[in-house]
């Protein structure tokens, strides 16, 4: 498939979500509108329950749309059979709050279960090493989770999202669990290697302290995008 | 198409999952082991059942066997005039025709004094009729008169059985003078003597008023051995048009079938011990599934984090097979070994014929396979539904 890349990684139209059946139902999302251009680094915020991780699910294509358009990475996904939501998650590096790291694999084995998806077999080992030197855990390749801290960890669960390079990363609080420091080195990280890879991040985060690292912030309130600033780097 | 060589280097998901946790692993394996072992046993009485009941008529030395037609089991006392053997060792294709006689005869533990009924099966010395280590070679001594050999797979409560042992049968004098291997069965119910036709006149001829007295112009049994190219089943349809109805000719397959029709039809034992081995089937499925379910719901958001990666549900699906199938060979290998020890112990104690033959471990095996599989898929249905996030709650 080849496909002449436009400069939007997420173009979001119109975009409404429910939870529940009859009575139950309720609206969390309202009309959303959004565009993600590439390389662009988007910090979204908002109070909890104001619908964020319902969005970023969405975007994953981990949910079905139910009202609006939605184009991840130049391809409509509203209506696509469940093959093709797979191949278009492969082209997307989830990071979630928990590190939903197998606890019976390795460090390594953990990110080359990511590097099989492309069905690269030679060079699996060599590239999840790699991958896992950038975020400074060469000499813990070979060590299981039990015996990682939080930000080792988190930082596994980053290379696991990066390694295939994807073009679009989205993170759900990547760094709630963890301590002040290691939850801005893990993002220092994320920043450089979308930087020099022109990688399209949409990150959700209360924490106030790494706003920095945003090209845009955007608000989330009761379903609706509130605020969207961009900043001066 | 997944080739063989990314198979080999896929990174094992399921087989590390499984075994992270030794305890875990082991007390799923222990669970699939037995239930493997209550697979066994329960077949194994089923066809202990069977195989105990037809044993002596395979060991047989005939190709067409003649017997009376109320005789519908080797239980029925039923004799046929030894004159029909005769008239049919006339026929062309006919090499041989041997007498065989059988009753039931209290045995008389020479330890404790009880007595037990036992079979007797009697004839002709020099009649090739049962070729069996230990009768073979005991020819000579059961020529004399008052002698037997007693079947060493008897029931425990009959007593010693060695040669020189002396007690009684009917409360008559007897003398073991040897010993064979036959084992028990419901119609010989304590196991068996082997003794001459003319000792068998000898016991059984004279019995009080009460009872028949048997001689040898009656017999229970007559085998007929045929000439090579002589096909049983032809011969058998022709004796059956020629001689009178108040014999039945059968081949010995046919024999043995009919044997074990009646056990089929008209016992219940055989069908209550498939139904428990059917249960121990499905106590195996929700068992396994426990294990794989709990596997699952553990590793739910690792999963679903899978899933969000971009593998697809086949893949998902796959390692819980991949699962099932390494539970179900690493636990049936002690399953089988477990059953095979208290095979022997069984057939120690009861005498019934415990045969663990390739052809059975073969279909219990490809059981236990299926069992693991049937339980991985009722496991992995809750992750292949719906949307990843729905799910996993995400
Ligand atoms: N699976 C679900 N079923 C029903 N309601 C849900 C479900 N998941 C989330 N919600 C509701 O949707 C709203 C938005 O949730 P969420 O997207 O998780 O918000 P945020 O990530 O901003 O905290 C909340 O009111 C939440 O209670
Ligand atoms: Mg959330």
């Amino acid at each position: 498939m080849t496909r002449i890349a436009s400069s939007t990684a997420v173009q979001i139209r119109q975009l409404s979500y429910f939870f529940g059946q009859g009575d139950l139902r309720k609206q969390v999302l309202y009309d959303i509108d959004l565009d993600l251009p590439r390389g662009q680094i988007v910090i979204m915020t908002g109070p909890s329950g104001s619908g964020k991780t319902t969005l970023l699910t969405l975007i994953g294509a981990l949910r079905t749309v139910q009202q609006g358009s939605l184009q991840v990475l130049d391809q409509e996904i509203v209506g696509l059979s469940r093959a093709a939501l797979v191949t278009v998650r492969r082209n997307i590096g989830f990071i979630f709050q928990a590190h939903n790291l197998f606890e019976s694999l390795t460090a390594s084995q953990n990110v080359e279960m990511a590097v099989e998806l492309l069905d690269r077999w030679g060079d699996k080992r060599q590239k999840a090493v790699q991958m896992l030197s950038q975020l400074g855990l060469a000499d813990r390749v070979d060590y299981k989770p039990s015996a990682l801290s939080g930000g080792q960890k988190q930082r596994v669960a980053i290379a696991r999202a990066l390694v295939n390079q994807p073009a679009l990363v989205l993170a759900d609080e990547p760094t709630a669990a963890l301590d002040k420091q290691s939850g801005r080195e893990v993002v220092t990280l994320m920043q450089e290697l979308a930087k020099s890879q022109g990688k399209t991040i949409l990150m959700v985060t209360h924490d106030n302290r790494i706003l920095d690292v945003a090209d845009r912030i955007i608000t989330l309130v009761d379903g609706r995008l509130e605020t969207d600033e961009s900043l001066a780097s | 198409m997944v080739r063989f060589s990314q198979f080999v280097r896929r990174t094992p998901l399921a087989w590390f999952n499984l075994t992270y946790e030794r305890r875990r692993l082991l007390t799923s394996l222990a669970g699939v082991a037995f239930s493997v072992l209550l697979m066994f046993i329960f077949r194994g009485f089923e066809n202990a059942l069977y195989d105990s009941q037809v044993q002596l008529l395979k060991l047989l030395n005939g190709d067409v066997v003649l017997i009376s037609p109320l005789k519908n089991n080797m239980f029925v006392p039923e004799q046929i005039a030894r004159q029909r053997l005769y008239q049919a060792q006339a026929y062309a294709g006919v090499e041989a025709a041997y007498p065989l006689y059988t009753t039931t005869a209290y045995w008389k533990n020479p330890e404790t004094r009880r007595t037990r009924p036992l079979r007797v099966i009697a004839f002709n010395l020099s009649d090739p009729v049962l070729q069996l280590p230990g009768i073979t070679e005991s020819l000579r001594q059961l020529q004399m008169p008052w002698t037997a050999l007693l079947d060493q797979r008897s029931r425990p409560e009959v007593g010693s059985g060695a040669a020189g042992t002396l007690t009684e049968v009917d409360e008559q004098q007897i003398k073991v003078v040897g010993s064979f291997e036959l084992g028990t069965d419901f119609a010989s119910g304590n196991g068996n003597v082997v003794m001459s036709d003319q000792n068998f006149l000898r016991y059984f001829g004279r019995l009080g008023p009460d009872e028949d007295s048997r001689d040898l112009s009656t017999i229970d049994l007559g085998l007929l051995k045929l000439a090579p190219d002589q096909a049983p089943d032809v011969l058998a349809r022709t004796l059956s048009e020629a001689l009178p109805k108040d014999v039945k000719v059968m081949t010995k397959a046919e024999f043995v079938e009919q044997e074990l029709n009646y056990w089929r039809e008209n016992t219940s034992i055989g069908f209550v011990f498939s139904l428990l081995a059917v249960m121990s089937f499905a106590v195996g499925i929700i068992l396994v599934y426990q294990i794989l379910y709990t596997d699952i719901s553990d590793h739910w958001s690792e999963y679903a984090t899978l899933k969000a990666m971009g593998y697809s549900n086949l893949y998902l699906l796959g390692v819980v097979i991949q699962e099932a199938v390494i539970l179900a060979v690493m636990g049936f290998i002690p399953g089988c070994l477990v059953s095979a020890g208290l095979y022997k112990l069984t057939a120690n104690a009861t005498g019934l014929l415990m045969q663990m033959t390739q052809t059975r471990i073969i279909n219990l095996f490809i059981a236990t396979v299926l069992m693991c599989l049937i339980s991985g898929a009722i496991a992995v249905r809750k992750v292949q539904t719906a949307d990843p996030a729905e799910v996993f709650g995400l």
